[in-house]
């Protein structure tokens, strides 16, 4: 080494970039299995994953990509939502000409509008189809229980986001409603009226509630849904991965060992300290060390056969492939479709009728029959039930596989509920004219 | 700081200790704060001033209002009543969902949800829950009727000028 230094001195100048290179990215694209293992393990982003992940779990018609769709359009929305805080007041004298700024005059400004405004609406449905994908597979069972509740929180936070940015444009559509998802709030027996008067700043919606609103919207909401992806994140990977079949952790040549593996030592995985010794001449001084010990049969090295292939390239390929597709799509829909704005905020005349987000108009169209059932009552016990399925339909049958037959009624039951609620947003959306009275779209 | 001897698992079940209680305490009082925290955030956030239109104004002088009026103030949300020498607010916000009710032939209606309501404000149809409040008239000592939207009365209160 010191004999190779002396004869030349520029060497430390010559290989600056790639040490630079190394010591940022510690492995070289990997070759072997070890490498692939290592890449997972050392870099900060790719070490949230499991360094093998099952077959199963990579199956685009198992998951459709949906909880990912949903963390990508949440990503695409704290992007293009942090782009437009720079131009945004939220006072209700500049707010609404701000939103024409973004027209007009703003370099990317309509286009940067539109793709939050329809990110915010996919990441809705993303969310609600990928709690519809959970159900339908069994996948909330025990021991994904807790990470079903943590799914149910990140619904309802991500509503109350979209909620609160419906209001920051000023306009007709936003301020008419609010008015009206406000006030149904205000039905909630004992604190209701109290909650609206916190949420609004005041007995109406005026410039303390846009500017609560925005605080809400742009700081204390994002930072709780992080907080609740993380944990949500951490605990697919702490509940042993994502569902799949009993049938499918059986080793490929053998008859299945179900049992023999459930009850099988710690697993035990690749460290970095394996990762030092791939970058070692010799390779016979491989070490393993204990790194991290995963409930369930999930991630192995060296060990028993079985259906996982290692995360990279598989499972980052498939990500990448779901984020571009993601932003594509949304990329596609801002181009031709405008975010709506409507006249400037005109206190004294409602529309006719007024409407809520269209996500809401469920509730609304509840609430039209019956305010305290409809907007109160029934989306309570709604909410309830959700939060407790998995404390109640605890057999682990039918895990991992779409629609099955184990699981008729549950599954049964939990499609009355979405195609009801669909129902009623069709009907609120489509069907209600002025003074809510039934029009035909047609 | 002296190194207690015995280690924290051998320390008497039931008898009270010192350590016992001041883990208690100390619990108690972490607990305490948290709770008290949360109160404090909730009462910081609930406005004591609110900064837009004020609950309690001044609408004029009573001369203002002929015999039989029925006059809608749409900013301040009221609809001021004049029957003889009889005065009366009643609100214009609807009950249902907070839309702004106009005066119509037969009393009020909503043209957000379709609720109607008859001259004192009873509900007559729509999906309106309850009655449209009356708010507490008064006659300031300037000569002119105030309007307090704080203070709900029974309907049919008027005041008399």
């Amino acid at each position: 080494m010191s004999t190779q230094t002396r004869t030349s001195s520029w060497k430390p100048l010559v290989e600056l970039p790639e040490n630079i290179w190394r010591s940022i990215f510690r492995n070289p694209l990997p070759s072997s299995d070890l490498g692939r293992a290592s890449t997972s393990f050392t870099n900060f982003f790719l070490h949230l994953h499991p360094v093998k992940v099952h077959r199963h779990s990579l199956r685009a018609t198992f998951t459709w990509g949906l909880g990912l769709i949903s963390f990508f359009l949440f990503f695409i929305l704290v992007v293009t939502g942090i782009l437009l805080m720079f131009y945004y007041v939220p006072s209700t004298a500049q707010a609404y000409d701000r939103m024409l700024d973004l027209r007009g005059t703003v370099a990317f400004g309509i286009f940067l509008r539109n793709m939050h405004r329809w990110s915010a609406h996919g990441m809705v449905a993303a969310v609600f189809l990928h709690m519809c994908r959970v159900f339908l597979t069994g996948s909330y069972k025990p021991p994904r229980e807790f990470n079903w509740v943590l799914g149910v929180f990140l619904l309802l936070v991500t509503l109350f986001l979209s909620f609160t940015g419906y209001l920051l444009p000023w306009d007709q559509l936003a301020f008419w409603a609010i008015t009206v998802g406000t006030s149904i709030a205000s039905y909630a027996p004992l604190v209701g009226k109290q909650v609206k008067f916190i949420l609004l700043g005041d007995s109406t919606v005026g410039q303390e509630a846009l500017l609560r609103f925005y605080v809400l919207h742009v700081a204390v909401l994002p930072v709780v849904l992080s907080l609740l992806v993380a944990i949500h994140f951490w605990r697919i990977r702490k509940d042993g991965g994502l569902s799949r079949p009993e049938e499918e952790d059986a080793p490929a040549n053998e008859p299945p060992a179900r049992l023999e593996l459930v009850q099988a030592p710690a697993v035990v995985m690749a460290t970095s300290s394996a990762a030092a010794a791939a970058a070692e001449p010799v390779l016979q001084k491989r070490q393993y060390g204990i790194q991290g010990i995963v409930r369930g049969p999930f991630t192995k090295v060296g060990n028993a056969p079985d259906r996982s292939v290692f995360s990279w390239p598989n499972l980052f390929m498939a990500e990448l492939v779901v984020f571009l597709i993601t932003l594509a799509g949304v990329l596609a829909v801002s181009l031709f479709f405008n975010a709506p704005l409507e006249e400037p905020v005109n206190v004294m005349h409602p529309p006719n009728p007024a409407k809520a987000p269209w996500y809401f108009l469920g509730l609304q169209e509840q609430v039209s029959y019956s305010a305290f059932w409809g907007g109160v009552g029934i989306p309570t016990i709604e909410v309830l039930l959700l939060l407790i399925v998995p404390y109640i339909d605890r057999k682990v049958a039918g895990v991992g596989r779409w629609f099955a037959r184990e699981r008729l009624l549950a599954n049964f039951l939990f499609l009355t509920f979405v195609i009801v609620n669909v129902f009623l947003i069709v009907i609120g959306t489509f069907f209600r004219g002025p003074n809510w009275e039934f029009v035909s779209p047609w | 700081m002296k190194i207690p001897k015995k280690p924290l698992t051998e320390e008497g079940g039931d008898s009270l200790t010192r350590r016992r209680l001041l883990s208690w305490l100390s619990g108690f009082g972490l607990f305490g704060s948290f709770i008290i925290t949360v109160f404090s955030n909730l009462i910081f956030i609930k406005p004591r001033a609110t900064y837009g239109q004020p609950n309690r104004f001044s609408i004029g002088r009573p001369e203002d209002f002929p015999s039989g009026a029925r006059l809608s103030l749409d900013e301040r949300r009221v609809c001021i009543v004049r029957d003889g020498d009889k005065i009366a607010a009643i609100s214009t916000t609807c009950t249902h969902l907070g839309c702004i009710v106009s005066v119509s032939e037969t009393g009020f209606a909503c043209p957000c949800h379709g609720s109607r309501y008859d001259q004192d404000g009873n509900v007559t149809g729509g999906p309106a829950p309850r009655a449209l409040p009356w708010y507490q008239v008064s006659l300031a000592p300037n000569g002119e009727i105030e309007v307090d939207k704080d203070s709900e009365i029974e309907a049919g209160n008027y005041l008399r000028v």
